[in-house]
């Protein structure tokens, strides 16, 4: 089930600051990056302005706002609802960002703004509201750059194209760094992300302990529908797999990208 | 929001930190509205401090800008943040206002 944050704040300007935290704190959370979740911070901010000085009127407060953020497995939808008039907010004349500024009016700006910052917004009114949904989609683009699992393994993980992901792995594998490898690979494999791409290229030593954690990640990966394949193996790295038959197992690849590329090939 | 105000040689500066929305726009409209009218229509607004600006921001400074071009004054703007900077783009109000990537030649500009 998606998960939903919700909230509801009356409808007066002093209270917009709050609802602007609580989307941009739900936005990281669910993995946008600094530039996503500001865009969905403003065009929240606007259409919350729009309807506390449009919709409630600013000399009639009483009215209320609910936001509902609701994490999706490919984007981050918003739905602000409120009980004023019925107003479809996308129908409204955009103004022209050409415009010189002698031509230029004073409003009209914050649904431009929802709009270009925004991948997705609808409008809908049903049962006597307002419901003006809108999302930014989980594109690589969108997406922040993390750490595993919040540990700190110091282990970087990151979209790539195609539905994969790159984790970057450093230093030595080994029996007492295995573990906090194995916790980030376990954390991505039980969030849906079953696509890896392992980048090698700054682990310097790998041990029994850290070729088990590979297998294992690859086994419950394949199990899911998913793959693991590893990239930018060090000479000394890639012999201890080929010792050990393993480069038989993994696809392995000289870079991420080539990895990339190699999963086009199978589709072709 | 804060507004600091200096009186330079040639310019009026207004170096601004914090959030600029629709809670505390009208504060920011109403200093550079008070400047304007007591002849101080050179003006610079570093927005190097400003880690968030709405369209009621904006709406302040192209007010502000209009009515300084009704003379021979200007309003320039400093240091705004990659953020900020993609919403002045948005807009399309870096063709309309100066901007400048930092405040020292923003001032030096006039």
């Amino acid at each position: 089930m998606d998960e939903e944050y919700r909230m509801v704040i009356p409808g007066i300007l002093s209270k917009v600051p709050e609802v602007c935290d609580f989307v941009v704190s739900v936005a990281r959370k669910v993995g946008l990056d600094d530039r996503a979740a500001y865009h969905c911070q403003m065009a929240v901010d606007e259409a919350c302005t729009n309807i506390i000085e449009h919709g409630y009127g600013r000399n009639n407060p009483g009215g209320w706002i609910e936001i509902i953020c609701c994490d999706k497995p490919d984007r981050y939808v918003i739905r602000i609802v409120d009980d004023s008039p019925p107003f479809n907010p996308l129908l409204h004349a955009e103004p022209d960002p050409n415009a010189a500024l002698s031509e230029r009016g004073r409003g009209g700006w914050g649904i431009y703004f929802i709009k270009k910052m925004m991948d997705e917004a609808t409008y809908a009114y049903e049962n006597n509201r307002n419901h003006l949904t809108i999302a930014k989609l989980k594109t690589p683009k969108n997406l922040a750059a993390t750490r595993g699992a919040g540990l700190e393994t110091g282990t970087p993980v990151r979209p790539l194209d195609k539905g994969y992901w790159e984790i970057i792995p450093n230093g030595r594998l080994e029996s007492n760094t295995a573990p906090g490898l194995q916790s980030v690979l376990n954390g991505q494999i039980e969030s849906g992300r079953v696509r890896l791409v392992v980048n090698m290229s700054d682990v310097t030593y790998i041990s029994t302990s850290g070729l088990k954690v590979l297998v294992n990640t690859w086994r419950r990966a394949r199990e899911r529908g998913g793959d693991v394949k590893l990239a930018g193996l060090t000479p000394h790295v890639l012999e201890v797999f080929e010792t050990v038959g393993f480069d038989q197992l993994f696809g392995i690849y000289h870079t991420v990208d080539d990895a990339l590329q190699s999963i086009t090939d199978e589709a072709a | 929001m804060e507004i600091k105000t200096s009186e330079l040689k040639r310019v009026t500066l207004f170096e601004i930190t914090g959030r600029i929305d629709s809670t505390n726009a009208n504060e920011l409209g109403e200093a550079l509205n008070t400047a304007i009218d007591t002849g101080h229509t050179q003006i610079v607004v570093d927005l190097s401090g400003v880690e968030y600006m709405s369209s009621a921001g904006l709406r302040e400074m192209v007010t502000a800008l209009k009515k300084v071009k009704r003379g021979t004054g200007d309003l320039r703007l400093a240091a705004p943040s990659e953020r900020v900077l993609e919403v002045l783009e948005l807009a399309g109000l870096d063709s309309i206002f100066e901007i400048f990537p930092t405040q020292v030649e923003a001032v030096g500009s006039f």
